[in-house]
């Protein structure tokens, strides 16, 4: 299954200049690194809270630019009601997150 | 699209914020971002934003905060709710608490333009109707009051000007508020702090006219013991109201044609221009047109002076307009007067409408003034109104009347003080058409001593 949503990333390939896009990317690569770090750290400080903002903020960055697997795993981690520990969410979400950036570098070429 | 637009971004996501900002840049809008609800209400209230796009899901309270605390400090900007597919029903109570538009993200640039420049139009013509109802509506302006479509023009001519230093040029007859129009520009314009400065060209000695408007030396002419400024001096920064300005003397007019064109002052006696910055308004009562023709005004000054005309309708041509300025008059003087009247009854409303009111507002003030002064109650009747409004006899203004002093002297003999007191407030009167203020003037005496006088003989007679 494809890191990107077509649709939305090539949109916005299109939508911007090439110059802007890769900016945008390098936003995307500092805000994944960020909002990781605070969701690790969340979720070894029982931070509930932070560690739902964290998630939610992802699920947020990640929709903008179309990577929706990491947005489906953002949306677990900042989902309360689901079973699955920080433990079990983060490293899927970090191997998303990875694909994603690698599949938005790919439209720069 | 339309014009470029002031456009604040509320945002916390750094990713979404560039794509927001890199999209708004590409349609040529003026652009700032607040990460944070704290810091966009700030930013909104001292930048005044033309559209406002709005997360929902802020760092310090919710989207819909923002707006509620947008709207309570009245900032008018179109509001547009940036929103996950979660959160549709949220978008929707934002709508009800005032968002123009909302938008679901991820979008595509296409999609926030045309968002973004419905929300903007819309707010546009918003504003152009308010401005539309605001400008039909209005039952009074600065110093004036009047609804009368004749009155909105006057009203949409003085705020269109004001923030200029476009020279005026008031023209009306007598007592149609010619220094209330040049006051009222004075107070809308951005000089307003500074000093406005009426001068009657009429009521100044030919002699002394140089010397009140550009003020003299000491020593210049006998007399000048000190130096003095003048009323252009004194108006510097803010604005010169020539009233009279057809009554100025030909020499004169050249004098005031060197300081318009050269923006500077030379006192009489002095050597030294200075340059004084003013906005310059005019007034008369005459034809200035008809004045330049017949070799009275120069037509040099006149093109100079008649920059931008105001013509200012008599009483006669604003229709309802005079109603609404005698009740405003009337419970103005009641209160000066210390008296109880609140309203006119049905015939004096009558009478005062069907009346031409050939000395305008001022005219209407004098008769109001009598009324109040000389009767009791809570309501003016018609047969509180003088005689004429009671006949209906319009009298037109004519030629300015001679002095009252000649036509004392004319009957001057020894008398008691208060016979020859009666006779000459009388004759004052008579000569400026019972207009009270007009003699009181003339007599050097306040109004309000000659109503006295008036109720005085009244109950002695």
């Amino acid at each position: 299954m494809s890191a990107l949503d077509p649709e939305v990333a090539n949109q916005l390939a299109e939508d911007l200049p090439p110059d802007v896009f890769r900016t945008i990317i390098s936003t995307f690569e500092q805000d994944l690194t960020r909002l990781a770090q605070d969701l690790a750290r969340a979720a070894q400080a029982g931070d509930q809270d932070g560690y739902e903002r964290a998630a939610h903020s992802l699920a947020g960055a990640a929709a903008a630019v179309g990577a929706v697997g990491l947005e489906r795993e953002a949306r677990i981690a900042m989902d309360h009601r689901q079973p699955e520990s920080a433990a079990t969410v983060l490293p899927r979400l970090l191997t998303e997150a990875k694909a994603a950036l690698q599949a938005l570098r790919a439209l720069t070429y | 699209m339309l014009t470029p637009a002031r456009v604040l971004l509320v945002e916390d996501t750094p990713t979404q914020a560039e794509i927001a900002k890199a999209m708004l840049r590409d349609f040529g809008h003026e652009i700032r971002h607040a990460e944070n609800g704290t810091d966009g209400l700030a930013l909104a209230l001292e930048w005044q934003p033309d559209a406002i796009l709005v997360d929902l899901l802020l760092p310090d309270f919710s989207g819909i905060e923002l707006m509620r605390r947008l709207k309570a400090a009245r900032v008018n900007a179109a509001c547009i709710v940036l929103t996950a597919h979660g959160s549709v029903n949220i978008a929707v109570e934002a709508m009800r608490e005032g968002a123009t538009d909302f938008l679901l993200k991820p979008y595509a640039a296409a999609r926030l333009r045309v968002t973004l420049d419905n929300a903007l139009e819309k707010r546009a013509l918003r504003q152009a109707l308010d401005t539309a109802r605001t400008a039909l509506g209005r039952e009074s302006f600065g110093g004036f009051i009047g609804a009368s479509p004749a009155m909105q023009a006057v009203y949409r001519t003085l705020e269109s000007v004001a923030g200029s230093k476009a020279t005026v040029f008031i023209t009306g007859e007598s007592g149609t508020g010619k220094e209330v129009a040049a006051e009222t520009l004075h107070q809308a314009s951005p000089r307003r702090g500074r000093p406005f400065i009426v001068l009657n060209c009429a009521a100044i000695p030919r002699d002394l006219l140089e010397s009140e408007i550009f003020g003299h030396v000491k020593g210049a002419f006998t007399g000048a013991t000190e130096n003095r400024p003048g009323a252009a001096r004194a108006a510097d920064g803010g604005t010169l109201f020539l009233d009279e300005i057809g009554e100025m003397p030909l020499e004169m007019q050249a004098k005031l044609l060197r300081f318009v064109q050269s923006g500077t002052v030379t006192p009489v006696g002095g050597t030294r221009a200075e340059a004084v910055d003013l906005r310059l308004v005019c007034a008369t009562n005459r034809d200035i047109l008809a004045e330049v023709q017949a070799g009275r005004f120069r037509e040099d000054l006149y093109y100079r002076l008649y920059v931008v005309p105001v013509v200012l309708p008599p009483l006669r041509a604003r229709g309802e307009d005079v109603l609404l300025i005698a009740r405003h008059l009337l419970q103005h003087f009641a209160r000066d007067e210390g008296k109880r009247f609140k309203q006119f009854d049905a015939a004096a409303e009558a009478a005062i409408r069907a009346h031409p009111w050939p000395g305008n507002v001022r005219q209407l003030q004098n008769v109001l003034r009598n009324a109040v002064v000389l009767h009791e109650g809570e309501v003016i009747t018609r047969a509180m109104l003088p005689d004429l409004l009671l006949q209906g006899a319009p009298v037109m203004p004519g030629p300015p009347p001679p002095a009252p002093a000649q036509a004392a002297s004319a009957t001057a003999a020894i008398e008691p003080l208060a016979i020859s007191e009666k006779r000459l407030i009388l004759a004052a009167l008579e000569h400026t058409g019972q207009d009270v203020p007009r003699a009181a003037a003339l007599l050097d005496v306040n109004p309000s001593t000659i109503y006295r006088k008036l109720t005085t003989w009244k109950k002695e007679a």
